[in-house]
Formats: C-alpha cells, structure tokens, sequence
C-alpha cells in the first residue's frame, strides 16, 4: 500500500480520519478504476507490446548477440511488471525496492545499457499505442525511476571496471 | 527472430527469490517465522550469539574455533541442499545450469536476506585455485568477544561445506580478515587445505589480507 495511507491508518488508531486524512484516501481511491485499467491493459497486451518491440530492438541492433537483447528483453517485462504492480499500489517503493534488489546486481553484472537505452525507446513507443495519454502519464513516473536505476547501476559498472 | 512469449515460462519471469519482503514470513500468533516455502526460520538473538562464544570459551577454551568451524560445517551442509532445492524450484533450472553471475546475484541476497551481512565474491585469485570472499556487517563478527585475531568460524565451516558441494572438491576457508578487529570488512579464502595451510600461521601472526595473498600466490 501506498505508504502515506499506510501511516494515516496508522497514525489514526482510535481516532476518526481528519477532512484532509480522508481526502488523500478518497484520492487515491477515484484514482483506482484507471489504475486497474491500465493494470489490465499491461498484462493483457503484454506480447502485443513486447513482440513488436523484440523485431524492432533486433532490427536496430543487428550486431548485438540473440542472447544479451532476449535476456534484456525478459528484464525489461519483469520491469514492467513490477512497475504496473506499483503503479496498482500506487507505491513507487515497492517498484523501487523490487528494482534495486534484483536488477541492481544484475545490471552491474552484464552491461546491456547500450540495449536499454533502444529498448526503453521502443517500450515507451509502444506502450503509447495501447495507453491513453492519461494512462501513460500515470505509468510514466514509474518506468522512468526504472530507467534512471539501471543508467546509475550500469554506470556504477562501468566505474568499477 | 525472438519470440517474445517463448522467453516466459508458465508466464513467469521468476525475478527475486530471496527479496526480504517476500521471503521471511511470520505468524505472529503462533510466534513463527517462516520462509516463502513454509520451512521455519531460526531468529537468533544476539545474546544468545554472545552465549555461545562464551560458554564454547570456558568449556572448550581453545578447541572453540574447531568446534565452532564444525558446526558451521554442518550448517552449510544443510544450507546448501535447501538453497539449491529452492532455486531449482523457483527458477526451475538447476543449480549447475544458472550463469556465474545469476548464482552470485541469488546467493548475495540470500545472505542478505538472513540477517548475515552483505556477501562478494572476489575472483582476482580465480586462477591461483583462491577464492575471496568479502562479507560486511556479520553478526558474529559484532557479537564475539574482541581477541586478537578473526572470529567468524561459524561463517568459515558454512562457506567450507557449502562451496566445497558447490565445486565438487574439499574445499578449506580461512578467514583473514575480520570486522571484530576493526577491518572494513570480514576476507574469507576459500581453497585446498593443503594449499591454504600456510595461511593459519600468517592470520596468527595478524599480516594484512594483501599480503597473506600474495604469499598464498607466491
């Protein structure tokens, strides 16, 4: 859960919600029905999403190896799973933490940001195909924070090495 | 071509298995702490910690590394059959068959996700027959009375026993550096215990880790 709410539940323990306590949770709740429709929309058209972005991200880069672009492709569908979970929480942490635990170590391991910098591209291209502009605004802040981590990660590797 | 539905499985696409949030639960009614696959987790409490230094001390006086190094050695033993159950299944692959880099990524959270520091393999030595390991933030390291020389034996007989069924060969651990004697991080070696022997006399005469390597390396 979003962690604002989180604390007003629980800072509110025997106590009625104050006006302005309400109104974040009646925020969040008129937001709900475009997040689960954005939700439904990822995970129903995921392949509709990623495929053509697969074709175009081998078009573009006919000299990367099949095995480095699919298993950059298969980061960035567990990326946007992650992000339409929290984009449903409407809690950037969860995407956030989710991220760096795992694709943090990962990324520092292979260095795909030439990959992700088309992919992403591509992703973002194709998302606005199924998503409203609404929708895309929502999804948007999410994907970013993703993109942001793995350029930071990859540069970290890079310094490293 | 790449076909994007034939890169998930089930339509899965297992991420994080150790992930703490996901991985420790607990039943606070019956007071029980479990793993996602519903076997118990042990919390031990830092007193208890500190017992076990103390009473292994006055009872057992100096043997209390070796006695300490062999439970650790069983420890790992177990550790490394339910660790490697658990990837098998969650990734659905074997332990053999996952990358370097995708072992090393599961296994660091792993012991992150236990409450035993954060965990790096170094590989610089790779091809003398050394491995590094660099633990930082271990609990035994905090909780042992300061001496003059490292005490996580606990942690050395588990990457012993574990690394050993790892590779297949009897591998030995010391560790030459330690938290508890104001280093930034523990240094464990892992290697042949024919080859390693030289070591115990350097960490006893308390030479920094470099250079108990290079006269490993020599």
């Amino acid at each position: 859960m979003h962690p604002q709410l989180e604390a007003i539940f629980d800072e509110a323990e025997s106590r009625y919600l104050k006006q302005d306590e309400l109104q974040l949770l009646s925020q969040y709740v008129d937001s709900l029905p475009i997040r689960l429709n954005v939700y439904r929309t990822l995970r129903d058209r995921e392949l509709e999403v990623m495929q053509p972005v697969a074709d175009q991200l081998q078009a573009q880069l006919p000299n990367e190896k099949i095995e480095n672009l699919e298993r950059a492709l298969k980061t960035a569908m567990l990326t946007l799973r992650y992000c339409a979970m929290g984009l449903l929480l409407n809690d950037q942490s969860f995407a956030q933490n989710r991220l760096i635990s795992w694709l943090g170590g990962t990324m520092r391991l292979y260095n795909v940001q030439s990959i992700n910098t088309v992919l992403y591209r591509l992703v973002h291209q194709y998302l606005s195909q199924v998503l409203s502009p609404q929708e895309l605004n929502l999804l948007t802040p999410y994907l970013t924070l993703a993109e942001t981590l793995m350029h930071e990660q990859s540069l970290e590797a890079t310094s490293i090495q | 071509m790449i076909s994007v539905a034939d890169l998930l499985t089930n339509n899965r696409i297992p991420g994080n298995y150790f992930t703490t949030d996901a991985y420790v639960r607990s039943d606070l009614e019956l007071g029980l702490l479990e793993n996602r696959r519903g076997d118990r987790l042990l919390a031990l409490p830092e007193t208890l910690i500190q017992a076990i230094y103390s009473g292994l001390d006055r009872e057992t006086g100096q043997a209390t590394r070796l006695v300490m190094f062999n439970c650790g050695r069983w420890w790992g033993k177990n550790f490394y059959t339910r660790f490697r159950e658990e990837l098998t299944d969650y990734y659905g692959q074997a332990l053999a068959d996952m990358t370097m880099a995708e072992f090393l990524q599961c296994f660091g959270q792993c012991w992150v996700t236990h409450g035993w520091g954060r965990f790096k393999m170094d590989q610089t030595y790779h091809n003398r027959g050394f491995l590094v390991i660099e633990t930082v933030n271990s609990p035994f390291a905090s909780q042992a009375p300061k001496g003059d020389r490292p005490v996580c034996f606990f942690e050395a007989g588990i990457l012993s026993s574990f690394f050993s069924q790892l590779t297949g060969r009897e591998l030995h651990c010391i560790q030459t550096a330690c938290e508890s004697l104001g280093s930034e991080c523990n240094y464990f070696v892992l290697g042949l215990a024919k080859r390693l022997q030289p070591a115990e006399a350097l960490v006893e005469q308390q030479m920094p880790h470099t250079k108990i390597m290079e006269t490993l390396c020599a």
